[in-house]
């Protein structure tokens, strides 16, 4: 079973334990794991492309010179720059925030990728068949729209009616096709309405469908990423990190060790699920 | 007992302009015929019984209240007009079948279902699994029995491979197809159809009809389906329905009724090409050799048409009291059986041929264009050329999907080619500055005449189009005073058409312009483009209506993976090709050449001689 394959309960569960480690911990442990694991997560993965690795690099760069630039609490200073003391401290959090926000950014894109619609229905879907609903209409719609506005566009162009020339026939263009998509989006929904009708929708009591089950390894792995963050909260506590006014932190604590490896198991749980599932099927193929 | 019993049936609509197909059949056609005085009555005084396990092809032209007939048998979709007479259903009890009203409350999905015309706007959910699904939800079914059902209807119907697919990636024909499972994923005695292949491709369209039929043969559901393909249909159903201003004016085998209309001529735009040849093939000989009637001959005498088919054998008094045994030749309905009608005809001369001179004028040039999407993408267009000559009707035709229309739209500037040139007149497209290009140079009549319309009324649409409408063979005034969507389809391509002329252009595009127009709409359209040709306007057709291009284009060209596969004069064309070609050609291409419509087709055969 690959990770991407689990129910997408188990997936968000996950999510959430490791956002929430990377995005309330400010512990440079932590914080360099965290930084770390993601990148290796992503590339392995091939969930990010160079661009986006740039992209990434940029908002780390840009996060961790800011701090130190315009925060000047701290008891070391560096060096001054325009009579402004650049501190120890400012620089140690800017390098951490600029982690935090780095790492936190890698997870949310492997997120995007791991929770398409389908599965975020399935998500809000448990809870009410409504919104479940509601949602994959709002969806399917958007996708509808998106053609539509591009077939007006060419029909006004072709006659003649929209013209590119200057700002304000431009945005008048726009505003007529705006109108257009929605005339014949609500007079055609009449048809969308008398389909749901006519296959039973309002007759009574909706059940929602889903294509995702749980199974055994679900309810193990939600467990297991529990433990681990539970223990690495343990360890975030012990750390006692602290910045300002002074650089404070007690990171070789027995339970911040402990913590730290946690957060790093629970890290890589994708790549070592996922690592697990590509061993076996090598062992697998070199049978037959 | 009869599934459905209809016994002396009307249905009023309370207002003239109120919604609905059928209720706006004033239309714009030449031949409006004078029904003013019970123009809100949709439907009078129909009889009807279906069958279980029926199929039944309900036609008639646009407005003769098909539509509202069928969506009498589905109250959910009944629009609040007047019903007299009465409508039962016959519901399984224990005592055997007992008749109830049909009303809303035994009306459920599980008995009738309905499918519409317009495959895009029937889906509902974004995932294809979601859309077979989404019926049992409303349902209230388990999960368990959900799954079951869906994995049933999903191999029954072959779409297992794309469940996991967005609906809005699918093809107008899967969507289509998908719409059907919905339906029938609730395994309804009664299913609807109306129109349901007027906007796929003929392809799809058949893949369809062909679905249907297989359905009502293996499962036993009970079919009435409203169609203008007849082709397909008349061979295929049990029993033809044909109304005509809201009355039943033919109800019987579709041989029986392909029989009755060739003595009306009103109707004959409804018969498959094969009966039509038979029809004009057999009237001529009428009226050549002054035989009083249709193909009757003495049991002894010479059979005139053996071999075609099973002759029905009839009897008929002579006025001296003597019984005469006529063989009345059976009608084809299908190509294989006009194929076995023409085998036993003789062939006559073909009329002298004359050659136009070819055009040499350039109208629009396409060179080596080579056009995608996206970077990544595939080509659509690949080392595409094309040259459309000045004063020509060019079609291009091709399966949906193989890039047509974008091929339309790179001539039309709205898509801009990585490669290649295009050429309007001469001049480059960028050299036509400030928008000269959409001003009596080029116009585009697109797909979707929704996309058009601007207005609340019809008038409005059409205001400063007064000379353009002058040149028109019908007469839209009527609908000035409503609004774009309260009008027919048909009728709303027709003002979609009016506006595209406005312009007054030297060149126009019209893409998929007879898509789910019926007969009489098509007869139009057909006119106006004559018209325009007369005037020295180019027309580039975009089209998969093989038959409506055999009758409108000098030219023909097939489109086939991005590029133009086979060009030619349209006679040599659908000559030439064995499958891509119109009816009249497949049925007639093993004994004479050219002969690629009905009317060609008819000059060549002739019964004269007897049986071979």
């Amino acid at each position: 079973m690959r990770f991407e394959q689990l129910n997408p309960f188990t997936v968000a569960v996950y999510y959430l334990c490791v956002l929430g480690i990377i995005m309330f911990s400010m512990n440079p442990l932590l914080i360099g794991i965290a930084l770390l694991t993601s990148v290796l997560g992503a590339v392995i993965g091939g969930t990010a492309d160079r661009k986006a690795h740039i992209f990434s690099l940029a908002v780390f760069l840009i996060a961790a010179v800011l701090n130190p630039l315009f925060v000047h609490k701290g008891m070391t200073p560096l060096f001054f720059l325009n009579d402004n003391p650049i501190t120890l401290e400012a620089t140690v959090y800017g390098l951490c925030a600029a982690g935090m926000l780095t790492a936190a950014l890698y997870r949310l894109r492997d997120l995007g990728k791991v929770m398409t619609s389908d599965r975020v229905l399935y998500l809000f879907g448990r809870f009410s068949p409504q919104i479940a609903l509601l949602l994959s209409m709002a969806i399917r719609y958007t996708a509808l729209l998106r053609v539509r506005w591009r077939k007006i566009c060419d029909s006004q162009r072709a006659l003649g009616l929209f013209d590119d020339g200057n700002l304000i026939d431009a945005v008048r263009g726009r505003a007529r096709v705006l109108s257009i998509l929605i005339t014949w989006t609500l007079e055609n929904g009449i048809v969308t309405a008398e389909s749901m009708e006519s296959r039973g929708y309002g007759t009574g009591k909706r059940t929602s469908y889903a294509v995702y089950r749980v199974h055994k390894i679900d309810g193990f792995i939600m467990l297991v990423c529990i433990l681990l963050t539970a223990l690495s909260a343990v360890g975030i506590y012990f750390s006692k990190a602290a910045f300002y006014p002074a650089l404070s932190m007690n990171l070789l604590h027995p339970w911040g060790i402990a913590g730290a490896a946690a957060f790093t198991v629970l890290s890589l749980l994708p790549l070592i699920i996922n690592g697990r599932e590509a061993i076996r099927w090598r062992l697998l193929l070199s049978k037959t | 007992m009869a599934l459905v019993t209809v016994k002396n049936l009307s249905y009023t609509y309370p207002d003239p302009n109120g919604r609905g197909g059928a209720c706006s059949s004033r239309i714009v056609s030449d031949a409006g015929s004078g029904r003013s005085d019970d123009r809100h009555r949709a439907l009078s005084d129909i009889n009807l019984s279906i069958e279980r396990g029926e199929f039944i092809t309900l036609m008639g032209a646009t407005g003769s209240g098909k539509s509202t007939l069928l969506r009498l048998f589905k109250p959910e979709l009944r629009q609040n007009g007047e019903l007299e007479g009465t409508l039962t259903y016959a519901v399984k009890t224990d005592e055997g079948d007992r008749d109830v009203a049909l009303d809303e409350e035994i009306i459920h999905p599980r008995v009738v279902g309905y499918v519409a015309q317009d495959p895009e706007e029937q889906i509902v959910t974004d995932k294809v699994w979601h859309e077979l699904a989404f019926t049992l939800e409303n349902l209230g079914m388990r999960q368990q029995d959900i799954a079951r059902r869906v994995a049933e209807i999903a191999s029954y119907f072959g779409i297992d491979r794309w469940m996991e697919h967005d609906t809005a990636t699918l093809s107008g024909g899967e969507k289509q197809l998908l719409n059907l499972a919905a339906v029938m994923i609730a395994d309804p005695e009664l299913l609807l159809l109306d129109e349901p292949t007027a906007q796929l491709d003929p392809i799809a369209a058949t893949r369809f009809i062909e679905t249907v039929y297989r359905l009502n043969r293996e499962t036993g559901v009970t079919v009435l389906l409203c169609e203008h393909r007849c082709e397909e249909l008349f061979p295929l159903s049990d029993r033809i329905v044909i109304l005509d201003g809201g009355r039943v004016v033919f109800d019987d085998t579709p041989r029986k009724v392909a029989q009755m209309i060739g003595k009306d001529d009103k109707y004959s735009a409804f018969l498959p090409t094969a009966a039509r040849l038979f029809h004009l093939v057999t009237r001529s000989a009428q009226t050549n050799d002054a035989i009083p009637q249709s193909p009757l001959t003495h049991v002894s005498g010479d059979s005139l048409l053996a071999g075609s088919g099973s002759p029905s054998v009839a009897t008929r008094r002579l006025p001296n009291g003597e019984h005469l045994y006529q063989r009345e030749p059976e009608i084809p309905l299908s190509v294989r059986e006009g194929q076995r009608f023409v085998g036993n005809l003789q062939i006559k001369e073909a009329p002298s041929e004359h050659t136009d001179a070819p055009l040499t004028e350039e109208a629009l040039l396409l060179k080596n264009i080579r056009f995608r999407y996206e970077r990544r993408g595939a080509d659509i267009l690949r080392d595409l050329d094309l040259t459309v000559y000045r004063g020509e009707v060019f079609a291009l035709l091709g399966a949906n999907g193989a890039g047509k229309s974008t091929a339309a739209a790179v001539a039309a500037g709205l898509r801009k080619p990585y490669a290649g040139t295009v050429k309007l007149f001469g001049k480059t497209l960028k050299d036509y500055k400030n928008g000269t290009l959409y001003k009596e140079n080029l116009s585009l009549l697109p797909q979707d005449a929704e996309s058009v319309f601007l207005h609340e009324t019809v008038g409005e649409e059409l205001g400063g189009c007064d000379e353009v409408l002058k040149g028109l063979p019908f007469d839209l005034s009527p609908l000035y005073e409503r609004h774009p969507y309260d009008i027919s389809g048909g009728e709303r391509q027709l003002v979609a058409l009016a506006k595209s002329l406005s312009a007054k252009p030297r060149f126009l595009i019209m893409d998929e312009p007879s898509k789910g127009l019926d007969a009489n709409r098509k007869a139009l359209l057909l006119e106006v483009i004559r018209r325009l040709k007369a005037d020295g306007v180019t027309i580039l057709l975009i089209t998969h209506d093989v038959e409506f291009a055999a009758l409108c284009a000098d030219r023909c060209a097939l489109f086939a993976q991005g590029r133009i596969a086979a060009v030619d004069r349209t006679d040599r064309f659908m000559t030439d090709n064995r499958f891509y070609t119109t009816v009249a050609s497949r049925i007639t291409r093993r004994f004479v050449d050219g002969a690629y419509t009905v009317a060609l087709a008819a000059k060549r055969f002739s019964t004269d001689g007897g049986a071979v």
